[in-house]
């Protein structure tokens, strides 16, 4: 708990733990120079044990290991931020600061905190937690050979892919548990900026005859998968799924871009740059701009289940394009059966792992 | 039961009740291979029912719902024939659930070993639900229930799967 304690005053100090409520458009970070300086700089801090579980190998088995399951549900690899002293702790940080944008360091921040919110109600021991985040570092850091910076815990999973076949943002996957909430007396509500977008997209297209996709959402369509099998440990929880296949029925897709009025599509741009923004700009900038060519808009689909205003469970909004795919989903909570929870995923249907995977 | 294996299969049952909370849950098509037959127990979570049904659901309506929503042909198309012969409410995992016993006849003179299952049940609504079929118990191989077989999933669109005992 004291770990947790000097955690968070830190981030404080450091004009973290805020509301993340402005809208997530300013975009720094990801050149390889920085990044690379920086990671280097976290290996010197690190013990050789450290060093081992830091460094892996790039393979699909390592770069497909990401959850939005409790630790003790999905065990991560990785070095544990939880167990780094302060100088190993600020050197990691200086990693992030470098790979993210200003919004997706802070996003980091948020959901770790909303973990510690949960960490007393962990009954269970399933490992919510703020100290539960893993940093890999898959591959040799280089300037010029593919290798990825894999950071994530329960509600995150960053996959940084650099000198890929493609630029390599994703698979992103982030959620928050709970949506809003108070914390050593700040307010928080880490995903403001995501809900804010999707919530005025969905009302915006709502009365479109289109719009509403088929079906019903209880979670993200493309995300981990958990395989059961009846009196038996549950396996998987990770993106064995990959590679994915998506919708190619117009039906099932939703609203067309150019059917949207201006006003509409400008919504559909800041939502989809609410997710693009995370990552730092040298690394998401060509696909935004990728996924905003008039040729990939005009193929591009927005759509959205349940309730538009995403204030109740069951509430679904997507943006679907050549490449592109954002979902946003509103669940039940874990911790609090009456509440809800965000989960939200960006894929790149080219780009996943930086175009660097196949199977 | 020895109190290690006591021990392992609480830690199982903690394991998958916390990974149900965390998921939204899953059917089951779990099956029984006999001689001249296929019994299936087929379990339904009512959260996701519900959705599909768009209302609450009931035990009677049940039978209904499932049937229009399942059958099993032979690997040439030939129907086979589908009974439900039970429906109870159940919880597990935490999460209430419809479980029924279904009996699957293969035609005259055909083979019970393998078949066509067809299933869109909660699927043609719920697009992130999953189905997972699994062999539990064969006649011809007494093996199978201690270590019971995943033999794969049914998702929005997939909606048929071949099916045979693991040991054929």
């Amino acid at each position: 708990m004291q770990i947790t304690f000097t955690r968070t005053v830190l981030l404080t100090l450091l004009g973290a733990g805020t509301a993340n409520a402005a809208p997530c458009e300013r975009t720094n970070g990801g050149q390889i120079e920085p990044v690379l300086a920086a990671v280097a700089t976290l290996q010197e801090t690190l013990t050789a044990p450290q060093r081992a579980l830091l460094e892996r190998p790039l393979t699909a088995t390592s770069a497909t290991q990401w959850s939005n399951l409790p630790l003790a549900l999905v065990p991560r690899a990785g070095l544990r931020l939880g167990d780094l002293d302060s100088k190993q702790n600020a050197a990691a940080r200086d990693v992030f600061a470098a790979a993210l944008s200003a919004c997706g360091l802070a996003l980091l921040d948020e959901v770790r905190i909303a973990d510690d919110y949960l960490l007393p109600l962990d009954r269970n021991s399933i490992g919510w937690d703020g100290r539960n985040y893993y940093l890999s570092v898959l591959g040799a850091p280089s300037e010029s050979s593919p290798w990825m910076l894999q950071l994530g815990g329960h509600h995150l999973a960053y996959n940084l892919v650099f000198n890929g076949t493609q630029p390599g943002a994703t698979p992103l996957f982030f959620g928050t548990e709970p949506i809003r909430f108070e914390y050593q007396g700040r307010s928080h509500e880490p995903m403001n900026a995501q809900s804010n977008a999707m919530r005025a997209l969905a009302t915006a297209i709502a009365a479109h005859a289109r719009a509403r996709l088929p079906g019903t959402y209880t979670d993200v369509v493309k995300g981990v998968q958990v395989t059961f099998v009846p009196g038996q440990r549950p396996t998987g929880g990770t993106d064995t799924g990959f590679p994915h296949s998506y919708p190619t029925d117009a039906g099932e897709r939703g609203v067309p871009y150019p059917a949207l009025d201006e006003q509409q599509q400008a919504l559909v741009r800041t939502a989809l740059r609410s997710y693009a923004s995370l990552p730092g700009a040298a690394i998401s900038q060509p696909l935004v701009e990728a996924y905003e060519s008039p040729a990939a808009l005009r193929e591009t689909f927005v759509g959205y289940s349940g309730a538009p205003s995403l204030d109740a469970r069951g509430s679904y909004v997507r943006i679907d394009g050549p490449r592109l795919w954002m979902e946003f989903v509103v669940q039940p909570a874990v911790a609090d059966r009456t509440q809800n929870h965000y989960h939200a995923l960006w894929r790149d249907k080219q780009a996943d792992y930086g175009g660097e995977l196949s199977r | 039961m020895p109190r290690s294996r006591l021990l392992a299969a609480t830690c199982m049952l903690a394991y998958a009740a916390a990974t149900a909370a965390h998921h939204a849950p899953n059917s089951f098509v779990r099956l029984d291979f006999r001689e001249r037959s296929v019994k299936a127990e087929v379990m339904v979570p009512l959260s996701e029912l519900g959705y599909a049904l768009q209302g609450t659901p009931t035990v009677d309506a049940f039978p209904g719902y499932l049937l229009r929503h399942m059958s099993v042909t032979t690997v040439r198309g030939a129907a086979w024939t589908v009974k439900v012969t039970s429906v109870h409410a159940m919880t597990y995992f935490d999460q209430p659930y419809f479980r029924a016993e279904v009996e699957l006849a293969p035609p005259p003179g055909g083979s019970a070993r393998d078949f066509v299952l067809t299933s869109d049940a909660v699927t043609h609504e719920v697009r992130n639900h999953v189905v997972y079929v699994v062999a539990e118990r064969d006649y011809a191989d007494t093996t199978l229930a201690a270590a019971p077989r995943l033999l794969g999933i049914l998702q929005y669109p997939v909606r048929q799967l071949a099916v045979r005992p693991p040991r054929g």
